[in-house]
C-alpha cells in the first residue's frame, strides 16, 4: 500500500515510516500540516497517518479540509489526548479511525492494514472458512475437519469477526472495538481469555494451529 | 425583598394618611364648632337687643315658627314662668335635654350646642344643631377610603409585580450560576433592560466571573494538553524504541528486562491517559454531546465480556435487567463506568465471589448496581476510594492504578448520576442512580 505519514516528531515519524516499510508498504513521510495537505491532494496514496497537533495547519483541520475537497481516502488519527473529546472531534473531522498515543507499532500496523482493505470488508457470504474449519452464518454452525464444534454465541461472534479479517491481525482493541463495542483498555486481560477460550475449541484438538498470536500486535487466523 | 419593601411602604403610607385626615378632621370640626358659637353668640346679640321682655317673648315666637326645632331651637322662659319658642331645655341626671313643646314634651333627637343667657328676669336658651359637625365622620371616613384603598392595592400590587420579576431575575442568576458550578463554563446571564440596577450588577459580576473561569480553563486545558503532547511523545518514543529493543535483544535476561521496562512504561502511559480522561469527563462539556443510550443492552453485553475472566477465578458474573432502560449520556464512558466497577469487583472480590449486576428502570430513575460477596469497604473509607490515585491497603498487590473508582465518580458526576457504597452484608454494593 501507499501510505502517507504526517507526523511533526521526527523520531515518531521515522519509526513508523521504517516500521511500514519493513511490512512492505510504500511511505511518504512529511512533517507539517502545510506539506501534508500537499503531498495528500496530489498523492494516490491509499492511506493518510495525521498527527492530531501539527505546525501550520493542524490534523484537525487538514482533514475536514481534504473531506470538504471531497477526498474518501482512510484517515487513522494519531492523538496525544486520546478522551473522549478528541476522539469524536476527530471522527466528526472525517477520520475513519484514531489511535491514542502512545501506541504499540503493531496496533498502527494492524488498523492501517484494515483502513486500507476497508471497502473489501462488506462481502455478502453465507459461509466463512479458514484451512479446514468452516462457519456457516445461516445455520450458525461451525465445523472443523468433519466435526461440528459447539460455540458459545460469544465466542461464535469473536470467531466470525476474524475470520471475515482472514490473514490481517487484528489488535486487542481492535476486537473490544468490533466484537463488543467497547472503545477502552479494560485493566484486565479480557480478550486474551476469550481469545483462549475460543482456541480450546477450534485448534486444540486438531493438529494445526488456525488462531495465531502475533507477538506484540494481537492475532490473526490464518488458512 | 421587594415585597417586604412595599409592605412596610403601605404601612408608612397608610400611618401618614390616618394621621393627616384626622388631623384635618380635627381642624374642620373644630372650625365648624366655633362658627356654630359665634353664630349662637350673634344670635344672643340680636335678642339683648330687645329693649324688654315682651319684645324678647314676642321676637321669640316669631321666629320660632319659622324655625325647623332641628336646626335652631329657641325658648324664653319668662320669669312668670311662660315658655315661648319651640322647644324647652330641661335637665335630668345624664345631662340637659332640648325637649319638644308640640307633641307631649318628647326629646328631640341630636346634639346641640346651647347659649342660655338670663334676659328681663327671664331665661333664654338659643341651641343650634351640631348635625353639620357629626356628618363630617362619615365624609371623612369616605375619603378615607378613596384615597387609601387604591393607593394601598396599587402599593401592593405593584410590589408584587416588582418582587416577581425579581424573583424571576434572580433565578435567571441562579440559574447560570448553577451551570456554570456545574462544568458549562459558556453559560452567562442574559441581563435586560427591565432588570433593576443591583441584580443588572449582580448578573454582570457573574458574567465576569464565567469569563474569567473560562479563560482560566480554557489556559489549563490548553497546557494539560500540551503537556500531554510534551510529555507523550516521548513516552511514544521510549515506547517505539523498546518495542524495536525487543526484536533485536537475543533472549535471556536481557530480553526479561526489556519486557520489563515496556510494562513500566505501558502503566505509566495508561495512569497519563486515565489522569487525562479524568480531567476532561470532570470538565462538563461532554454533556453537550450526549446522546440517549440505552444502559441495559451495554451492561448485559459487559458481563459478557468479563464473564471468562471471573469464570478463571472461580466467580460467577451475572446479570439481571430489563431490555432496555435509556439514560441521556455518553456511550463510551457509561461502558467504561459499568466495565471499571465490574473489573474492581472481579479485582478485589477475591476467590469463590458472587458477583451480581443489575440494571432497574422505574418512572424517576435508571439504576445500576454492582454486588459482590468480597470484603467489602470499610466504611470509614468509602468516601476516599473515590479520591485519585487512593488504594486501600490491602490493595496494593493487586493490579490497577488507584483511577479506577476516580473515574467511575467523575462520569457519575457527569451525567448527574448519585454514586453510593453500601454494605452488602457480606461485600460491596456500588450502585449509580441515574435520574430521569
Amino acid at each position: 500500500m501507499k501510505i502517507l505519514v504526517i507526523e511533526d516528531d521526527a523520531t515518531t515519524g521515522t519509526y513508523i515510516a521504517r516500521g511500514l516499510r519493513e511490512e512492505g508498504h510504500v511511505v511518504d513521510l512529511v512533517h507539517d500540516g502545510r506539506a501534508g495537505l500537499l503531498a495528500a491532494t496530489g498523492g494516490g496514496h491509499e492511506v493518510l497517518i495525521v498527527d492530531r497537533m501539527l505546525p501550520q495547519i493542524d490534523g484537525l483541520t487538514l482533514v475536514k479540509t481534504l473531506r470538504g475537497a471531497g477526498s474518501t481516502t482512510p484517515v487513522l488519527f494519531l492523538t496525544a489526548m486520546g478522551a473522549v473529546e478528541d476522539r469524536i472531534s476527530g471522527l466528526n473531522a472525517g477520520a475513519d479511525d484514531y489511535l491514542v498515543k502512545p501506541f504499540a507499532f503493531g496496533e498502527l500496523s494492524a488498523r492501517v492494514v484494515a483502513l486500507g482493505r476497508r471497502p473489501q470488508a462488506i462481502e455478502q457470504e453465507t459461509t466463512l472458512t479458514a484451512g479446514d474449519l468452516t462457519l456457516d452464518l445461516l445455520t450458525r454452525k461451525v465445523t472443523r475437519g468433519g466435526h461440528e464444534i459447539d460455540l458459545l454465541p460469544r465466542e461464535f461472534a469473536l470467531l466470525e469477526f476474524l475470520l471475515r479479517r482472514k490473514g490481517r491481525v487484528q489488535t486487542r482493541t481492535m476486537l473490544l472495538e468490533g466484537v463488543w463495542d467497547l472503545s477502552f483498555d479494560p485493566m484486565t486481560n479480557v480478550v486474551e481469555t476469550h481469545v483462549s477460550r475460543l482456541r480450546a475449541k477450534i485448534d486444540k484438538p486438531f493438529a494445526t494451529e488456525l488462531l495465531k498470536t502475533v507477538r506484540g500486535a494481537g492475532y490473526r487466523i490464518d488458512g | 425583598m421587594p415585597l417586604r419593601l412595599a409592605l412596610v411602604l403601605v404601612v408608612l403610607f397608610g400611618t401618614v394618611s390616618l394621621l393627616s385626615l384626622a388631623a384635618s378632621y380635627a381642624v374642620t370640626r373644630a372650625a365648624f364648632e366655633q362658627s356654630i358659637r359665634e353664630d349662637l353668640a350673634q344670635d344672643m346679640a340680636g335678642f339683648r337687643a330687645a329693649p324688654s321682655a315682651r319684645a324678647v317673648a314676642l321676637l321669640v315666637q316669631a321666629e320660632s315658627q319659622q324655625t325647623d326645632p332641628g336646626r335652631l331651637v329657641l325658648s324664653y322662659v319668662t320669669r312668670a314662668g311662660r315658655i315661648y319658642g319651640n322647644g324647652a331645655v330641661a335637665r335630668d341626671d345624664e345631662g340637659f335635654h332640648i325637649l319638644s313643646l308640640d307633641d307631649g314634651r318628647a326629646t328631640l333627637d341630636g346634639a346641640y350646642l346651647a347659649l342660655s343667657a338670663r334676659l328681663y328676669g327671664g331665661r333664654l336658651t338659643i341651641a343650634r344643631s351640631r348635625a353639620e359637625v357629626t356628618a363630617l365622620q362619615p365624609v371623612f371616613l369616605n375619603i378615607l377610603w378613596i384615597s387609601l384603598l387604591p393607593t394601598v392595592l396599587i402599593a401592593l400590587g405593584g410590589g408584587l409585580i416588582l418582587a416577581r420579576r425579581s424573583q424571576r431575575h434572580v433565578e435567571v442568576v441562579s440559574r447560570a450560576l448553577e451551570r456554570i458550578t456545574g462544568g458549562d463554563l459558556g453559560a452567562r446571564v442574559a441581563t435586560g433592560k427591565r432588570w433593576s440596577g443591583d441584580l443588572a450588577r449582580i448578573g454582570g459580576a457573574v458574567n465576569g466571573m464565567a469569563d474569567a473561569q473560562e479563560r482560566s480553563v480554557t489556559a489549563l486545558r490548553q497546557i494539560s494538553s500540551d503537556i500531554a503532547h510534551d510529555l507523550k511523545t516521548p513516552v511514544q518514543r521510549v515506547s517505539l524504541q523498546l518495542a524495536a529493543l525487543a526484536d533485536v535483544v537475543p533472549e535471556g535476561e536481557a530480553a526479561a528486562l526489556v519486557a520489563e521496562t515496556r510494562a513500566e512504561v505501558d502503566g505509566i502511559s495508561s495512569v497519563f491517559q486515565s489522569l487525562l480522561q479524568l480531567a476532561q469527563v470532570e470538565n462538563g462539556a461532554l454533556r453537550a454531546q450526549f446522546t440517549s443510550v440505552d444502559l441495559a443492552p451495554r451492561a448485559r453485553t459487559i458481563v459478557e465480556v468479563y464473564e471468562p475472566v471471573a469464570t478463571e477465578r472461580d466467580q460467577t458474573l451475572t446479570f439481571e435487567g430489563p431490555d432496555s432502560a435509556v439514560v441521556q449520556g455518553e456511550k463510551n464512558l457509561l461502558g467504561q463506568l459499568v466495565s471499571n466497577l465490574i473489573e474492581n469487583a472481579v479485582t478485589h472480590a477475591g476467590a469463590g465471589a458472587a458477583i451480581a449486576v443489575r440494571v432497574t428502570a422505574d418512572a424517576q430513575a435508571v439504576t445500576l448496581s454492582v454486588r459482590d460477596t468480597g470484603p467489602g469497604i470499610p466504611q470509614a473509607e468509602r468516601s476516599r476510594v473515590i479520591q485519585r490515585l487512593y488504594r486501600l491497603d490491602r490493595s496494593r498487590n493487586t493490579p490497577g492504578n488507584g483511577l479506577g473508582l476516580s473515574l467511575v465518580d467523575g462520569v457519575a458526576r457527569l451525567h448527574r448520576a448519585t454514586l453510593s457504597f453500601e454494605d452488602a452484608q457480606p461485600g460491596l454494593c456500588v450502585r449509580v442512580v441515574f435520574a430521569r
